[in-house]
């Protein structure tokens, strides 16, 4: 046999990955109390190398900033897992009814594997406040922002031109498609803090219009967070051009938003509200809340429940639904899945997660089929193992 | 002599047995059973006054007893009796813990090798230990054991004070021995204080000492309302289970309002008078009342009340772990003598431990009403890996009959409720679950399934172990024990590999329906998912030949670690959604573990011409052989 190929079925080489995941599994751990669990994922399960040294904060740091320790990354050892099992099932394995329980445990896992290979890139989380009383027809991600141009003058519906963030490259133009209007970005910051001016200090900003200019706002750019519960507060300075030339620099932010009176382009008779905000997904369905429980322990603070009344208004009313959200109980809805996430406003506004995730039934079969297969090669194991003891 | 080791086991387990499930019984004519049965909602649940007496006394001494000064031994519920009714007395009891008195610096307060100190005995130096306490540090992770000590004692005074104000206001003598008249004056002069108060904020003539009085009264139960710990007032009737219940102050205070203030506080005062003047009688009447009006308005929790206090007096985990010693002892005597009778009895006594153990667990499940759910904390989780273990290791003895899986089972049975002992040291084990974890479908699939796991890790772990130590030291073992020993371990692992995989696999699914994300790198999931790959190295290595017994050997026991990492080092990070139980010395016994395995380990891995048990040194004589014939077939081939 090639002995590459061999190489590639080897059990040998199955042992080894498996240590390699383990050293990456408690090394991805770790890292978590540093720097969260949404980089760490980033950095060492959707990644093909990362390098592991001592958090600045631990006790250690002093005595051992000098040790890195590489390693492979998640999908370096997925996917060389994943042609290992391949390449051993090809030349090793008989179909046979004695190994039957190992194929069908090994068939599991590569939908695993597949199906979290799948989330990884195909899943999307966003967030949808809803008001008791109020209707929202958007969930909002909270790392992800957009450029928005809203055109306000249709009285039935807004017309919204959206630039994700990730094109705001400084010194870039791009043309804002449907208006006659190009934006270029003069700064970009992932994560700043913006206040304004004190006194002494004059507002060295590139800004000429908008709140920035009345209100004296500064920019301190910061680097980005990515621990549970905080979210960057996305800055920039854009410079709005139209065919005669230059508008005019507005500062825009995600925590300049709806609590401040919207900052205007204006081009002739036509005008835009610029706005730079969690990027949004509309649906073709509103949702209502209509009641919203937060109930606890009787004498203490513990939460007990968590349960949001809803109906679901769809453009076309014969998918209309009324729905009762709570802990483990989500709605599965069009291709979305909505749940309980959190509360704000003393209780009268609840706070749904909203994810798309087409492949979320692969793990549930993966599952059954590892759990088959361990029940019957165990089985059989132990069939066997009861027989020679009682022979 | 058979028939005599027959009857001395049993002699000494009936004792065991016998000591710890004969009820508590009380030389006082005052109806101390009834009264430790009288209701308190803590943590969202109606548990009986016995239980918080025996919780409370924990955190304050880490013991379950308390020696007065004649040096006799009061139960918890006598203690706080005395707490609560005779404060004079019970501050001379020594209930507060101080690991290391010198340290504090308090002149005159540490005695040679005292840990227990009244309240007397500290009272002279609370302005000293008010001081000492202003400079600690503000973050509790960072406190120094110097500093942890104040803030404990500090806490433990505070948490004192505050049970102590719990049945009725407290003051000198006098006024405890005149609680019932103290509220019908208040009741009284309610109507009229009200009245002058009016005619004082209107601007009119008022009569101040009316008002003066009713001021009085108002703001001791403004104090007493913010002090009192327990709420014993239930809501009048008919009574919403879901409904808060008040604490003594809050209820006197509300009577303002206009509202009638409940039987239940009068009751107290009555029952207070009535200890204070040695009067079991009336005692006694005014608890059957009490109880009555509770088995009244909560028809449904009498029996539950009553069970719990029946379970924290049999303490059944602690009897099985007694009995888990004394089956270790018997095995390891077996293996020098008596062979046949001592086995047959260690696994009599195994079998009766396990009972124990699982109708503890059973105990726990009806009072929490999860049934099916046997782990919701750290703690309990504990209580029940040593529960799986025991029953891994008593299938492993029914089918080896050798010793070793009765030896193993309670050894790590012992070992685990050892560490659920200390972890019961916080407080309530019986706790209510936050809502995301409240499910009591996922709670008896996921967390068993895993928790078993667990078990079968650490008790794969363990056999690894004798393997290494009988191998290395015992000349007596052979080929057939190796053999047999090293089945056994692959058999655990694989209950392990099972247990692990499907638990974890059941809480991507939980985690998918409670917020939508299969798998999200959660330190506990990833603890989880290194026992599943850990077992998976073990497998693969043993079906592959890449290792023989040795490697095996010391994988098993590299699942201790992992295992351990799982179940308590994840819950040390103090991230992610898991994280139940934060204990800072915890860090330091996980280190020692990690590294005492890491120990063995090295020991299992010694070359075979260190192992003096026959199966080693054959091995050993087969390894020589092996590397001669090489060197002849190489001289040749030269």
């Amino acid at each position: 046999m090639n002995p590459i190929f061999k190489f590639f079925a080897s059990l040998r080489l199955t042992v080894v990955l498996l240590a390699f995941s383990m050293m990456l599994i408690f090394f991805g751990t770790l890292a978590q109390v540093e720097t969260g669990i949404w980089k760490t994922q980033k950095d060492y399960f959707e990644s093909f190398a990362v390098v592991w040294s001592v958090p600045e904060q631990a006790v250690l740091h002093d005595a051992l900033f000098w040790l890195h320790i590489p390693m492979p990354g998640g999908y370096l050892l997925g996917g060389l897992l994943f042609i290992n099992l391949i390449a051993a099932h090809i030349t090793r394995f008989k179909t046979t009814w004695k190994k039957s329980g190992i194929f069908l445990v090994h068939l599991g896992l590569i939908l695993l594997l597949v199906g979290e290979l799948a989330t990884d890139l195909l899943s999307e989380e966003s967030q949808m406040p809803v008001d008791e009383g109020g209707r929202s027809n958007y969930s909002q991600a909270f790392r992800d922002n957009e450029l928005v141009l809203i055109d306000r003058s249709h009285p039935d519906h807004d017309t919204i031109h959206a630039i994700p963030s990730k094109l705001l490259k400084p010194g870039k133009t791009i043309e804002a498609p449907g208006t006659p209007l190009s934006i270029r970005t003069v700064n970009y910051y992932p994560n700043a803090e913006i206040g304004r001016a004190t006194n002494g200090q004059t507002a060295d900003s590139p800004a000429t219009q908008g709140a920035a200019v009345k209100m004296g706002i500064v920019v301190n750019p910061k680097e980005e967070v990515y621990s549970e519960n905080t979210i960057n507060t996305a800055t920039a300075y854009i410079e709005v051009l139209s065919p005669e030339g230059s508008l005019g620099v507005w500062l825009v932010s995600n925590v300049i938003d709806d609590r401040f009176p919207p900052q205007m382009v204006s081009l002739g008779e036509q005008s835009w509200e610029l706005a730079l905000r969690f990027a949004r997904h509309y649906h073709p369905f509103e949702v209502e809340l209509i009641d919203f429980k937060h109930d606890k322990y009787p004498g203490t603070e513990i939460p007990f429940n968590y349960s949001s009344e809803v109906m679901v208004h769809h453009n076309d009313s014969s998918k209309n639904q009324k729905a009762l959200i709570y802990m483990n109980h989500p709605l599965r809805y069009e291709g979305l899945t909505f749940f309980q996430a959190s509360f704000a406003n003393n209780d009268k506004t609840s706070i749904f997660q909203v994810v798309r995730n087409p492949g979320w039934v692969l793990p549930y079969i993966s599952v059954l089929l590892m759990g088959l297969g361990m029940i019957v090669q165990f089985g059989i194991h132990f069939v066997k193992f009861l027989g020679k003891r009682s022979a | 002599m058979k028939k005599l080791i027959y009857i001395l086991v049993a002699v000494v387990a009936i004792a065991l047995i016998g000591r710890e499930l004969k009820p508590t019984q009380y030389e006082s004519d005052f109806d101390i059973e009834s009264f430790a049965e009288l209701p308190v909602q803590v943590g969202g649940r109606i548990k009986p006054l016995d239980s918080v007496a025996r919780n409370t006394l924990l955190v304050l001494s880490a013991r379950q007893k308390v020696v007065n000064p004649e040096g006799q031994a009061l139960s918890p519920i006598e203690w706080f009796m005395d707490l609560t009714m005779r404060p004079e007395v019970a501050d001379t009891y020594r209930v507060f813990k101080i690991e290391f008195p010198d340290d504090l610096g308090f002149a005159g307060l540490a005695e040679q090798g005292q840990r227990y100190y009244s309240f007397n005995d500290i009272q002279p130096y609370f302005n000293e230990l008010h001081e000492l306490y202003k400079e600690v540090n503000p973050e509790p992770k960072k406190r120094s054991p110097y500093e942890k000590q104040i803030v404990d004692l500090n806490q433990g005074l505070m948490l004192y004070h505050r049970v102590m104000h719990s049945l009725h206001p407290i003051g000198n003598a006098e006024r405890l021995d005149s609680l019932v008249d103290e509220y019908a004056t208040y009741k009284s002069i309610i109507g009229p204080g009200m009245a002058e108060l009016r005619k004082q904020q209107a601007g009119e003539a008022f009569d101040s000492k009316i008002l003066n009085g009713f001021i009085f009264f108002g703001d001791e139960y403004l104090k007493l309302s913010k002090t009192a710990h327990l709420s014993v007032v239930p809501p009048p009737a008919p009574v919403d289970p879901m409904e808060d219940w008040k604490n003594i102050g809050l209820e006197l205070l509300d009577v303002m309002k206009g509202e009638g203030l409940s039987p239940y506080v009068t009751s107290y005062a009555a029952l207070t008078m009535a200890y204070r003047l040695d009067e079991p009688e009336t005692f006694n009447e005014e608890v059957a009342e009490l109880r009555q009006r509770f088995i009244g308005d909560f028809p449904t929790h009498i029996d539950r009340v009553h069970f719990e206090r029946l379970f924290n007096d049999t303490q059944p985990f602690y009897l099985s772990m007694q009995l888990y010693v004394l089956v270790f002892f018997m095995v390891c005597i077996s293996w020098l003598c008596f062979q046949k009778e001592l086995s047959r009895c260690s696994l009599w006594v195994l079998l009766a431990a396990f009972a124990i153990h699982t109708l503890g667990l059973i105990a726990r499940m009806y009072i929490q009403e999860r049934y099916g759910v046997f782990v919701t904390n750290l703690y309990s989780s504990a209580v029940f890996v040593g529960w799986g273990a025991v029953l891994l290791g008593a299938l492993i003895e029914k089918f080896y009959k050798n010793g070793i899986g009765a030896a193993m089972a309670s050894l790590v049975g012992f070992c685990t409720l050892i560490v659920a002992h200390h972890l019961a040291m916080s407080g309530d084990t019986l706790e209510m679950m936050r809502a995301v974890l409240d499910s009591n479908f996922w709670l008896a699939t996921h967390v068993t399934v895993i928790t078993f796991g667990y078990s079968a890790m650490f008790l794969a772990g363990a056999l690894a172990l004798v393997f290494g130590l009988l191998g290395i030291f015992s000349k007596r073992f052979n080929k057939e024990t190796a053999l047999a020993l090293s089945g056994m371990v692959y058999g655990i692992i694989c209950f392990g590999a099972l247990f692990s995989l499907v638990g974890t696999i059941l809480g991507g699914i939980w985690a998918d329906q409670s917020w939508g994300r299969f798998w999200g790198w959660d330190p506990k999931e990833n603890g989880a998912l290194m026992i599943v790959v850990m077992a998976a190295i073990f497998l693969h290595a043993r079906w592959g030949g890449i290792c023989k017994e040795r490697g095996l050997m010391a994988l098993a026991i590299c699942g201790n670690i992992i295992t351990a990492w799982s179940w308590f080092g994840t819950n040390l990070l103090g991230v992610g959604l898991h994280s139940y139980g934060f204990t800072d010395s915890g860090f330091l016994w996980m280190m020692g573990f990690a590294i005492s395995q890491l120990f063995f380990m090295g020991m299992v891995l010694l070359p075979w011409r260190f192992w003096r048990s026959e199966f080693g040194q054959a091995n050993s004589r087969k390894q020589r052989k092996r590397i001669l014939i090489a060197a002849e077939a190489s001289e040749t081939e030269a």
